[in-house]
């Protein structure tokens, strides 16, 4: 899985390309969430426009930071999750816990309206 | 890789697709998914169903790995793939764990704990899959897609 971050304003935007699955990918992405939070910034979103599936691994180390960015202050967030990956989400219960966008300006904005003072 | 036809346990005749032994990694099981998603894709299996599958048979091989051989790579997983005349697909995955009642797990929107990504796994799968079975104690799984 290739993973990019990108900074905007107070809001990490993640990047993933390929199936969030057991192994590298989830590896890879935990690092990835780990790095950033111990930045000091909590507030993340993940751009799933690319992920043609998310296994039960996937679906639970995103679940896991958006309960840790929560009581640190700050959210994970969805951005352009494909129909398939909204179907699983919704099959496990979780998707109505994130916000989901489909527009990453509006998932940027989003905190701003949130963010502490 | 082969192409034998077998007797399927219900009784229909099945065409073997793939028959694999892989070590219990996770890096070994994504070949396996990856080399079925082709063979899906080769038999004209229509994309939503290929998805389907697809997810179901990484959380059956990604369960066996975890839980049937507790990430020890030094154990195998092994995955069968077949089909019927009518197009209807099988799946076993078996792994040489002792098994256990994967019947009692609760579903996961009744699960008050968020980390439980086994038991989403295998609620997953019986919701992707039209048929699914558990043998050998728990430590085999068949599933079909009508």
């Amino acid at each position: 899985m290739d993973i990019n971050v990108r900074k905007r304003s107070h809001v990490f935007l993640v990047h993933l390309r390929g199936p969030l699955r057991l192994g590298e990918a989830v590896d890879g992405l935990r690092k990835t969430l780990e790095e950033l939070l111990g930045s000091g910034e909590h507030n993340l979103v993940i751009d799933l426009s690319e992920v043609p599936m998310i296994d039960s691994s996937g679906i639970g180390i995103v679940v896991r930071y958006l309960a840790t960015t929560k009581a640190r202050g700050g959210s994970v967030k969805l951005l352009n999750p494909s129909q398939f990956a909204v179907r699983t989400l919704k099959l496990v219960g979780v998707l109505n816990l994130f916000e989901v966008f489909d527009n990453e300006e509006k998932a940027v904005e989003s905190f701003g309206r949130t963010a502490p003072a | 890789m082969g192409s034998e036809l077998r007797t399927g346990d219900a009784g229909s005749e099945q065409r073997e697709l793939l028959s694999v032994s892989v070590p219990a990694n996770a890096g070994a099981i994504a070949n396996v998914s990856d080399t079925v998603a082709e063979i899906l894709l080769r038999l004209g299996v229509p994309e939503e169903k290929q998805m389907e599958i697809g997810l179901a048979l990484q959380e059956a091989l990604a369960n066996a790995v975890v839980h049937g051989c507790g990430n020890d790579a030094s154990k195998e997983v092994h995955c069968r793939l077949s089909s019927d005349s009518e197009g209807r697909i099988r799946i076993i995955v078996s792994d040489p764990g002792p098994g256990h009642d994967l019947n009692s797990l609760p579903a996961p929107s009744l699960t008050p704990d968020l980390d439980r990504d086994h038991g989403r796994g295998i609620y997953l799968i019986r919701q992707l899959m039209d048929d699914v079975r558990f043998e050998r104690g728990g430590s085999e799984i068949q599933m079909w897609k009508y």
